[in-house]
């Protein structure tokens, strides 16, 4: 049996699905959906129940696809009973969703969360005549605190039923709901959303479109608007029928300094420079324990065995991959990880996206773009991934350009490894000051040449919270989970493919080809070619092949300071990784791939050029 | 001083042309200016003003410049929207000539209530004859009179309608729809604006706020 949690964000659902399921949680996409739903089960009564947590959503009439992946989960019909989860703080705007899911006529329960917020600022819920009002049962609960959550499963499973309320629309669109009803018994939740355009039935999306092409010009609004404002106006007579407002007093708004210019944007960069030299600082100190054990404990053990050349050079790059996989995804990704949920899951990154519109506007983005560039410092690949929250193909064009180009720990740890090492940590900041400098001019560029449209920035500011463990553990572990899974075979399979073009002579073959180029060009010697070849494959493996092939770890010894600057801006301006083109050729397609691999090479090399010329 | 009073048409005629002068001018316009704008000697206008200035619509400078009160502001742009609501629905819909219909227009504005202008407003941006092609943003042209960015923070304003109503989807969930009462919580410099709307903080890029026509609330 399974049961589905259904609510706005930021209402609980998730602390309520850690509370009932514990850890051990799954994480999957649902089929043909690029949205990852939450698993986990529960043990009632010797009964096993499997417990969804649907995505956050405001609507389910909505094309996004965490709106689209609801409103199939409901229509296959993959729950025996649905929890609607409400904020008790905003019970007026949670209900909204809440009678949407109502025309589905599917067994449900509802969870009216926060209750204990909701006294402590006055409100008082009466959750009985609620579920008068919805015709479903009504838990109030206090999920942080764990109060009446264990009272949630058996009311799933003993008075789950069909909602009795029904959203009562302008009459016009009631009678085209009977129309639609008599003439192709079609159900009403169906109709709605056909009238809205949604529909894959052609026979009833023309007739729903004729339908409401003619409201649309009897009432001069949209049937959207109308739907929307009917639904609003009833959810806020079903409120004030259950809310009571007491005495108030007002907590301390801790907005009053976040979302201002002054102090708010100072506070910005403070918590964005602090989350990232603790990554470093953690990072750094966690790869030094992870790197060497790896060569001590695996890598010498396989070169021991003796076997012969090419099962050899295989293994070897197989190992190789991983020890740069994991002394990369630990102590850099999955801390930066930490940190970003830490401080996603206090509510303040929404704050940050609002300080940040203005700035994006230039960049030709908008403030909802900040979170997939923040996530670009750990990894690229779910930065990319998490572009599809921006709505317009400008936009994603645009963002997955400047995310390509952002510095990842895989180059973070090319900055920390050459040129903080060999020259000095004044010179690795100059580093990221280049970048930055060179991303600005990028999006100043792209924002003129790219078509599209701007969409702009509608995003609600959760309220600020404690942060909870557990929920901060479950989110940096999926987006470690696509570094993994999504990367890390990529990592695998190219270093091995690597290994062999260098076991048959390929590899040296194509630096002969190459080296008169780097060595004019760039100034730097032939195998810099290969090792920067690498680069592209596996950013971090840049440096090691460079070690590798130049016969010391001591780069300061066998090459000059500039060279080693050269060569460190170089790699870091590549395109990051195979990872990275395959996840942009899935999510933007070919041409934005190619475009974007093929700039960033090009602007590593003219950079490196540059700098060559002027430091001869 | 006996207290005058005048007719409410006069008094809505003066603070409209009032109005118009001001934002035309962006700066508080001369007695001859508001004398020559409604076709009227000055020595007629003159006692108008004074006594709107006795009802405390206008502020008359030492220099006299008229600068508005924010009760005279708010009369003076009503009786402006109905006359230009009005006029548009006339010369649009119904194929009247420009002075025909602006005469008409100010004769009605009188009389017409704020309600019957606001559903007028809505069936002319609905109206097919006067759909206009999307421009770069998606967000449609500007609003006819205010726009939510025109406000500042801390005012309470009702929402009339949204632009560009295709891509508003997201707005309307949140219950962003016409009127409802929402109050605006903070503005930046650059227009960014963060609004409450049932109880919730909504943070909307200035391009979004500009397409948000509102209203001061009563």
């Amino acid at each position: 049996m399974r049961f589905a949690l259904i609510g706005n964000p930021g209402v609980g659902k998730s602390t309520i699905f850690n509370q009932l399921t514990g850890l051990g949680v799954e994480v999957n996409r649902y089929p043909g959906s690029v949205v990852a739903l939450e698993q986990g089960n529960v043990c009632y009564k010797n009964e096993k129940i499997e417990i969804t947590d649907l995505p956050g959503i405001y609507s389910l009439d909505g094309s996004s696809d965490e709106e689209a992946l609801v409103r199939t989960f409901i229509e296959e019909r993959n729950a025996a009973c649905l929890i609607a989860v409400l904020d008790a703080t905003r019970l007026e705007r949670n209900l909204y969703l809440l009678l949407q899911v109502a025309e589905y006529r599917m067994p449900m329960i509802a969870v009216v969360n926060k209750i204990d917020e909701a006294e402590r600022s006055g409100l008082t819920i009466d959750t009985r005549r609620l579920s008068e009002l919805l015709g479903i049962e009504v838990i109030a609960v206090a999920a942080r605190q764990g109060r009446n959550i264990d009272r949630i499963v058996p009311a799933a499973l003993v008075s789950a039923r069909p909602p009795g309320v029904l959203t009562p629309y302008d009459h016009h669109i009631e009678a085209a709901l009977t129309s639609l009803e008599k003439t192709l018994s079609t159900p009403r939740h169906r109709s709605l959303l056909a009238l809205q355009g949604v529909s894959q039935d052609p026979l009833l999306r023309d007739s729903a479109e004729s339908i409401a092409r003619e409201i649309e010009q009897r009432h001069r609004m949209s049937v959207h608007q109308i739907i929307a404002t009917n639904r609003h106006n009833f959810s806020r007579h079903l409120a004030a029928a259950v809310i009571a407002i007491g005495e108030r007093k007002a907590p301390f708004d801790l907005d009053s300094l976040l979302t201002r210019t002054i102090p708010g944007i100072p506070i910005l960069f403070a918590i964005l420079v602090f989350v990232l030299l603790t990554v470093f600082v953690i990072g750094s100190w966690l790869e030094g324990i992870i790197v060497p054990a790896f060569t001590t404990y695996v890598i010498a053990p396989f070169i021991a065995l003796g076997l012969p050349p090419l099962p050899a050079q295989i293994g070897l790059s197989l190992l190789v991959a991983l020890q740069a996989g994991f002394g990369i995804a630990f102590p850099f990704v999955l801390t930066f990880y930490l940190a970003f949920s830490f401080l996603e899951d206090t509510g303040y990154m929404t704050r940050a996206a609002f300080l940040a519109d203005r700035a994006m506007h230039r960049l030709g983005l908008h403030g909802e773009a900040l979170i997939p560039m923040v996530i670009g410092f750990g990894c690229t690949v779910p930065a990319i991934m998490s572009i599809r929250i921006l709505k317009t193909r400008r936009e994603k064009t645009i963002a997955a350009f400047l995310i390509t180009m952002i510095p990842c720990s895989a180059r973070t740890v090319v900055i920390a490894g050459i040129v903080a090492a060999f020259i000095g940590l004044f010179w690795a900041f100059t580093i990221y000051l280049i970048i930055f400098v060179l991303i600005i001019v990028t999006a100043l560029l792209l924002s003129r040449i790219t078509p599209g449209e701007q969409f702009g920035m509608i995003v609600e500011m959760t309220p600020l919270r404690r942060p909870q463990p557990a929920l901060v553990l479950t989110k940096a572990w999926i987006r470690i989970k696509e570094f993994l899974f999504i990367a890390m075979p990529v990592l695998i399979v190219t270093s091995i493919a690597l290994g062999l073009l260098q076991y048959s002579g390929i590899l040296d073959a194509l630096q002969g080809i190459v080296a008169p180029l780097m060595m004019s060009l760039l100034g730097l010697p032939p195998y810099a070619s290969t090792a920067l070849l690498f680069g592209i494959f596996r950013k971090e493996l840049a440096f090691e092949t460079l070690a590798v092939l130049g016969g010391t770890a001591d780069l300061g010894s066998i090459m000059s300071a500039v060279q080693l600057y050269t060569f460190a801006i170089i790699s870091v301006l590549f395109i990051p990784c195979v990872s990275t083109i395959a996840v942009l050729y899935r999510n933007l397609g070919a041409r934005i791939a190619v475009l974007a691999s093929v700039y960033s090479v090009s602007l590593g090399i003219f950079i490196g050029a540059l700098i060559n010329l002027l430091m001869k | 001083m006996e207290q005058m009073t005048i007719d409410f048409s006069v008094r809505e005629d003066f603070l409209e042309a009032i109005f118009i002068l001001a934002r035309d001018g962006r700066r508080p316009p001369f007695v001859r200016e508001v004398a020559s704008a409604l076709h009227k000697p000055e020595g007629e206008v003159l006692p108008v003003l004074t006594i709107l200035g006795e009802n405390n619509d206008i502020i008359i400078d030492g220099d006299g410049g008229i600068s508005m009160t924010p009760q005279g502001q708010d009369l003076g742009m009503r009786v402006v929207k109905k006359h230009e609501t009005l006029q548009c629905f006339f010369s649009e819909i119904l194929g009247m000539d420009g002075p025909s219909a602006s005469n008409e227009a100010c004769t009605l504005e009188h009389a017409v209530s704020d309600d019957t202008i606001n559903r007028l407003g809505t069936y002319l941006k609905y109206s097919p004859s006067r759909l206009q092609k999307g421009t770069e943003s998606v967000w449609g042209t500007a609003c006819p009179l205010s726009a939510l960015t025109d406000f500042n923070e801390g005012d309470d304003v009702v929402v009339q309608q949204i632009l560009g109503q295709e891509r508003a989807n997201r707005l309307l969930d949140l219950g962003v729809v016409p009127g409802e009462r929402v109050r605006i919580k903070r503005k930046l410099a650059n227009q960014a604006l963060v609004v409450q709307v049932k109880g919730c903080d909504v943070a909307l890029s200035p391009e979004v706020a500009a397409s948000i026509c509102v209203e001061r609330a009563p």
